[in-house]
């Protein structure tokens, strides 16, 4: 079975008296390894689609499985633990706690594992250098530029080793080279780590990093298509 | 980071509204403190009185006098055992010092009646021989560095001399009583003849007695009361325990008044904290739904907040008690006499508690709503 498995998923949400269809009869399979870009217009689903794949929300029908675990079914609390272990999340808009320093905001989602102290520290910094940002351990969001903040919430994405990374435009508010890192970063990570990526992004130019693209349109998927080798072969 | 280090560091995600915050708490703490030893003090439990000495003042007010001749008429009551008197002299120690509890007494059957006190044969004899003698307890030795065989100048704004001189007394022992919690209370005693002698004054401030069975002590003071209820100078009879808390109930209405301002400090600081931890809660609600995100649990995100609340709580009371703890020592040295203040066990309790509860309860609402928040929802809203 694929890793990642939507099955005849829909999804709406209640607005008022009314009900907005958000996902219609979504099938969707993503192997291991793989590197997927979800385009589409603004309000088309692709954010919805994301946390049903990343257990943040459950489908009004339909079956979400991943990793050979159905996600449908599980507590809240037993999602919560899922998501600790198998899944990464990165944020358009970095989404690190303003308090901690680089570091600890890597750390946090170790909190939730048996570590020590010590072991939690030794892999946070070493999520820190796989991000390239182990000069900048100690300071805080506020004093990173947004490319360094993105940085840091991929590292924390990574440090519990989720098999699984979900981003939701994470080049979204970066300038264009500094998107290019972050993309290149993420490669990275999809072919030397074995990190599958599911990646939302309204740039045709970022899709192309990844292995495939899939196009949402008003809750449907119209198509699915292979990358044409550009991304890391071409670029490198 | 260590668990702890994390809770710690979120709490103070916003510094100075936590922290002026937690600075009013524990102010709050401070003057619960304070105002709860003053109430405790006005409300004193008086273990040390007891139930077979009986007192017998003015019906109006214990500072009103009594005629030298109820001493036989009371004394021909059935079931009194001892009887003696003493008057209320108001003593000063030293200028500007209020005055300490001073009274005349009739030596000869003062300690006779006050089967609790503890003074040597010596020191009575030397006491009893000379008329211008005084005896002073351990307090008010130490608190005016008064040594026995000194003269002991003392004025008197209720019988002051012709010439305004201080009077003088001859410290000739001292004496203490069996029951510690005393200790602080007991009065310097002098000779009443001499007062008379000087004075003129041949009327007593009240009238003490022992009497032989405790059960009798109601039925015992009617017949006292009375005796004297037509007379310009009615009585009331009361045992030493019920005077005691008579006396106090004077007070006490302070110690309500001040338990009335206690509560509305608190009320105002349950308001203000509720305010400032959803205030806090509101703006954390991103952080919140990122913490859920990473996989904290909806209970792990309510504990969260609940332990904020309880930690700011207990913070700000054991810092305030602390506080109140080292004034309350600090002014102790300058409090009259026969006044202590203390912070008790049952007010540490109350402390606690306090601390507890305010935590829980302004806890309550940022934890629910915590545990409630739905992440997609929460990212959506950003
Ligand atoms: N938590 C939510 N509650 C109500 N409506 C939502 C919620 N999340 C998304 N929607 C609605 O669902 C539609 C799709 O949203 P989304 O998945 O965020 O689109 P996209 O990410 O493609 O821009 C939008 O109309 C949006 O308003
Ligand atoms: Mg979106």
């Amino acid at each position: 079975m694929a890793l990642v498995n939507l099955e005849r998923v829909w999804k709406s949400y209640k607005k008022g008296r009314d009900h907005v269809e958000v996902l219609n009869d979504i099938s969707f399979r993503a192997n291991s390894r793989d590197f997927v870009a979800l385009m589409g217009p603004s309000g088309s689903g692709k954010t919805t689609m994301l946390n049903l794949i990343g257990g943040l929300d459950r489908p009004t029908s339909g079956v979400v499985t991943v990793n050979d675990l159905v996600l449908n079914n599980l507590s809240s609390g037993k999602l919560a633990r899922w998501r600790s272990e198998s899944i990464g999340f990165v944020f358009q808009f970095y989404n690190l706690l303003p308090v901690f320093s680089a570091r600890q905001n890597v750390e946090l989602p170790l909190l939730l594992t048996k570590l020590g102290r010590k072991q939690r520290k030794k892999n946070a910094a070493l999520a820190l250098d796989i991000v390239g940002l182990s000069d900048r351990a100690r300071h805080t969001p506020a004093r990173l530029s947004g490319g360094q903040q993105q940085r840091v919430a991929i590292a924390r994405a990574i440090v519990a080793d989720p098999k699984i990374l979900v981003c939701d435009e994470p080049t979204g508010d970066l300038d264009r080279s500094t998107a290019i890192e972050i993309l290149r970063l993420l490669q990275v990570l999809n072919q030397e780590h074995d990190k599958t990526i599911i990646m939302v992004t309204h740039d045709p130019k970022a899709a192309e990093y990844a292995k495939r693209t899939m196009l949402l349109d008003k809750g449907k998927l119209v198509s699915s298509l292979l990358q044409p080798k550009v991304g890391a072969e071409a670029e490198a | 980071m260590t668990t702890f280090g994390f809770l710690i560091k979120s709490m103070f995600r916003r510094k100075l509204l936590v922290s002026l915050s937690m600075l009013s708490l524990t102010t709050a703490f401070l003057l619960f403190i304070l105002l709860r030893s003053v109430a405790v003090l006005f409300s004193g439990d008086f273990a040390s009185v007891s139930d077979v000495r009986m007192q017998t003042a003015s019906k109006y007010a214990i500072i009103l006098l009594l005629p030298h001749s109820y001493g036989e008429e009371i004394a021909a009551v059935e079931g009194v055992r001892d009887i003696t008197f003493a008057s209320w002299f108001g003593g000063v120690f030293k200028e500007g010092d209020d005055s300490a509890m001073t009274f005349a007494v009739d030596p000869s059957t003062y300690f006779e009646v006050h089967e609790n006190y503890q003074i040597s044969s010596e020191h009575l004899d030397a006491f009893l021989e000379l008329r211008t003698a005084a005896v002073a307890p351990e307090a008010i030795m130490d608190r005016y560095d008064l040594e026995v065989g000194q003269k002991v100048p003392v004025t008197s704004s209720i019988f002051p001399t012709a010439n305004g001189e201080p009077w003088t007394f001859d410290l000739v022992g001292t004496y203490s009583s069996k029951n510690e919690v005393e200790a602080d209370y007991l009065p310097f005693l002098f000779h009443y003849e001499y007062l008379k002698e000087a004075t003129g004054v041949s009327d007593v401030g009240w009238y003490t007695f022992t009497i032989e069975d405790p059960e009798k002590a109601s039925e015992i003071a009617q017949i006292i009361d009375s005796k004297f209820e037509n007379t310009a100078d009615a009585t009331k009879t009361m045992t030493e325990s019920e005077a005691m808390k008579n006396w106090m109930s004077q007070i006490g209405d302070i110690g309500l008044m001040m338990n009335g301002i206690i509560g509305a400090v608190f009320f105002t600081m349950l308001l203000l904290t509720a305010n400032t931890m959803i205030h806090s809660y509101r703006q954390r609600i991103p952080d919140l739904a990122v913490l859920k995100t990473l996989g904290f649990s909806n209970n792990k995100v309510a504990g969260i907040m609940l332990f904020e609340s309880l930690l700011f709580c207990t913070t700000s009371a054991a810092v305030g008690i602390g506080v109140a703890t080292l004034a309350l020592n600090g002014i102790g040295p300058f409090l009259p006499v026969g006044f202590v203040l203390a912070v008790t066990g049952p007010t540490l309790i109350w402390g606690a508690s306090i601390a507890l509860g305010l935590g829980l309860v302004i806890g309550l609402v940022p934890a629910i709503s915590a545990n409630r928040l739905v992440i997609v929802n929460a990212l959506h809203t950003k």
